[in-house]
């Protein structure tokens, strides 16, 4: 059978539209195939290279040749189906899988790989984060706070105990500093709890609900600048959004391994969400100092002391210098360095300080 | 042509012939194409990744092979990027669709489902025929969504029941070529695989609680009581600690449990399907070999920075696919050669949105 040409693979010939598998060898003849059963010697069917679909190389997994009859030529002769392909046809696809070999230029492949990674860390995934906040609608961090309040007071919070008339001059201060913010007045809404545990502090929700707590207001001894200090601070991270954000980096880390990893795993997938979920519980230093710079400029703005917040870390300061040591766990910038920031900040905006 | 399969009486079990030498080579380049072309690749990544394990999956001297193309999955996440974006624009200028769009999104969700299993089976061959998945949307509304809910809202404890809706809704809707495949899981076998996982959800929970109580709480009133010796920074850390010294627990046992529980569902559900209507299907899996696999694989993979995650995904294939087979009634050659492509499968140029990928 000299006219059907040279011998190229042997392999499995699957007749039309049926799983029926026979031995079978691919013959070529210049650019015409054709596949011969291994049992009688018969052709089977004859076809074109240059318009049949042949399978991609990836790694050793039997090659395809899908003829125009449904009939399907499989083997596991890579190589020479790879010969025949370059010798009368443009092969495209090629380049990847030979980029893919188990070759030394790997190790190259896994530092650029690490060093990429290190930039898409760094770039891609705030870049990410920042279009997410953009187009996120305006109703997302009202759903997210709506019920996280009313769970907290069922858990953690009771009613205030501050007189009313406390309560009335600590609100004013804060409508009259809120009324400088982006958002504006309206968009604000102070809440007085007693924290029970939580001891003194304050809190923001995303949409714009703020909590503060009677230890808090008992700490500062009447040093309403400084109350207002913790509270401009706390406005500052409702108007960066950064729980929000917090929350898209959470997902858009895992997202972003999963994109590129492809296979995460059994297992693996679930610790991924539930990790990066729990990592969004903790603030970022950089938010934190953010929320400082806001606080200065605010305090300065609705002509108030600058570095009133300054003074409610010095007082968190001494108390730190009574017990010595800094918490291994502290998501928050160290104290002192934030307490120097600030008061560099408000002689910048001309403040007291 | 059965080299290479076990045959153990008619069982033929499958066998898995990738190594991780190899899958290494395909594992890094896509990950480097995939950053270097901004996250488009991932596409092209996904079908390369995919058919080296069908690929490498053999069944009687055969392999299983995956049809789609990249262009096919860039588009469907391409549409899905593109609505999600469209219903966010939307959404921040009508702030009241906000409340609508999620039941939107619920109401074409099962119509996503179906699309996704049926395209998921269109794309997988063997042996030259393809699969085909006929489930209708409100088939995925019923066994999948309201399953899911019915699972949740009983904390689990109807689960079982959850499973078998949704597997029969997936297998008993497959095709291979012109015969089908049906499976009739029975819910006391489903329950008797369930005790296990849920003992452990329960011990864990009595444990997160009596971890909370008895050191969690006293150290929380501790700090409570002692309030002027921390700072605010200790403070905010040590609560954040209080919490992850419950919740991590937790979530761990959910995670193992879920491994487990989808062992035993496994096996059940498998070991009682049959295609064509005689040919049993077969899996062994063993809850302690599969989730030791799981674990050490997990354990590796974190340790080596990823790298040995070629090595433990082809494990992973290996082990799956030595513990599954089917047993082939009467003559293999007369039954195989008897299996046509029903028309409708076998049009090999559709073009079909992936939506979201359930995979089977």
């Amino acid at each position: 059978m000299a006219s059907d040409g040279v011998e190229i693979a042997r392999g499995t010939w699957h007749p039309p539209k049926s799983n029926a598998a026979m031995a079978a060898t691919l013959l070529a003849d210049g650019v015409r195939l054709s596949i011969r059963l291994d049992g009688d010697g018969a052709i089977a069917y004859r076809d074109e290279l240059p318009s049949v679909k042949v399978s991609d190389r990836i790694g050793s997994i039997p090659r395809r040749i899908m003829l125009h009859n449904d009939s399907t030529f499989e083997t596991h002769d890579n190589d020479a189906i790879d010969g025949l392909l370059k010798a009368h046809r443009a092969d495209r696809s090629g380049w990847i899988s030979e980029l893919e070999q188990f070759r030394p230029r790997l190790i190259g492949f896994v530092v650029l790989v690490f060093l990429l990674a290190t930039l898409v860390y760094r770039y891609a995934l705030p870049a990410l984060v920042e279009v997410a906040v953009l187009v996120t609608p305006p109703a997302v961090p009202g759903w997210l706070a709506s019920g996280t309040l009313a769970s907290l007071d069922q858990t953690m919070l009771s009613a205030s105990k501050l007189p009313l008339a406390e309560q009335q001059k600590i609100r004013a201060g804060f409508d009259e500093i809120a009324g400088f913010s982006t958002r504006g007045k309206a968009n604000y809404n102070l809440n007085f709890r007693d924290g029970g545990f939580i001891g003194p502090n304050a809190f923001a929700l995303p949409d714009g609900s703020l909590v503060i707590t009677d230890a808090l207001v008992e700490m500062a001894k009447g040093d309403m600048e400084m109350i207002l200090g913790v509270l401009a601070h706390e406005i500052g991270h409702v108007e960066k959004n950064h729980s929000l954000r917090q929350m898209y980096r959470a997902a858009g880390l895992a997202g972003l391994i999963m994109l590129i990893a492809g296979d995460v795993g059994s297992g693996g997938e679930e610790v991924l969400t539930d990790g990066a979920a729990l990592l969004s519980l903790s603030y970022s230093r950089s938010a934190e100092s953010e929320a400082d710079r806001i606080s200065v400029d605010l305090m300065s703005k609705a002509g108030h002391d600058p570095a009133a917040i300054g003074r409610f870390f010095k007082l968190l300061e001494d108390r730190l210098g009574d017990k010595g040591g800094t918490s291994m766990l502290s998501t928050h910038p160290g104290t002192p360095e934030r307490r120097n920031q600030i008061d560099e900040w408000a002689k910048e905006v001309g403040g007291g300080g | 042509m059965a080299f290479g399969t076990r045959v153990e009486g008619n069982l033929r079990r499958a066998e898995f012939r990738g190594n991780a030498g190899e899958y290494f080579g395909i594992w890094i380049v896509n990950i480097l194409l995939t950053i270097i072309t901004l996250g488009i690749y991932a596409a092209w990544a996904k079908v390369r990744r995919i058919r080296y394990f069908r690929g490498n999956t053999f069944l009687d001297g055969h392999s299983f092979d995956y049809h789609a193309t990249g262009l096919q999955i860039f588009l469907g996440w391409f549409i899905a990027f593109v609505v999600i974006s469209i219903i966010n624009v939307v959404t921040s200028v009508y702030p009241l669709l906000g409340l609508v769009s999620p039941i939107a999104f619920m109401a074409i969700l099962p119509f996503f489902i179906a699309r996704s299993l049926r395209f998921n089976a269109r794309v997988s061959s063997y042996r030259n025929i393809r699969f085909d998945f006929t489930g209708k949307a409100w088939g995925a509304f019923v066994s999948i969504l309201l399953g899911g809910l019915v699972a949740v809202f009983s904390f689990g404890i109807l689960a079982p029941l959850a499973s078998r809706w949704s597997y029969r809704y997936i297998f008993n809707n497959l095709r291979y070529g012109d015969r089908g495949f049906e499976t009739n899981p029975g819910v006391g076998a489903i329950y008797r695989g369930w005790l296990l996982p849920a003992l452990m959800v329960v011990m864990g929970l009595l444990l997160a609680a009596a971890i909370g109580w008895l050191y969690v709480a006293p150290f929380v009133l501790d700090v409570t009581n002692n309030m002027d010796q921390y700072s605010k920074d200790e403070q905010v850390g040590l609560t954040i600690a209080a919490i992850y010294a419950v919740i991590i627990p937790i979530i761990l046992v959910f995670v193992v449990a879920g491994i487990i529980y989808r062992v035993v569902v496994r096996n059940v559900v498998m070991n009682s399907m049959l295609f064509d209507k005689v040919h049993p299907l077969h899996s062994d899996l063993s809850r302690g070999g599969y989730f030791w696999i799981v674990l050490s694989n997990f354990l590796i993979t974190v340790f080596s920075l990823g790298l040995m995650r070629p090595w433990a995904a082809v494990r992973e294939a290996r082990y799956l696919a030595e513990h599954s087979g089917i047993t082939l009634k009467g003559d293999v050659g007369e039954v195989m050669s008897s299996i046509l492509a029903s028309g409708s499968a076998f049009s090999a140029e559709f073009l079909e949105i992936e939506g979201m990928d359930f995979g089977f």
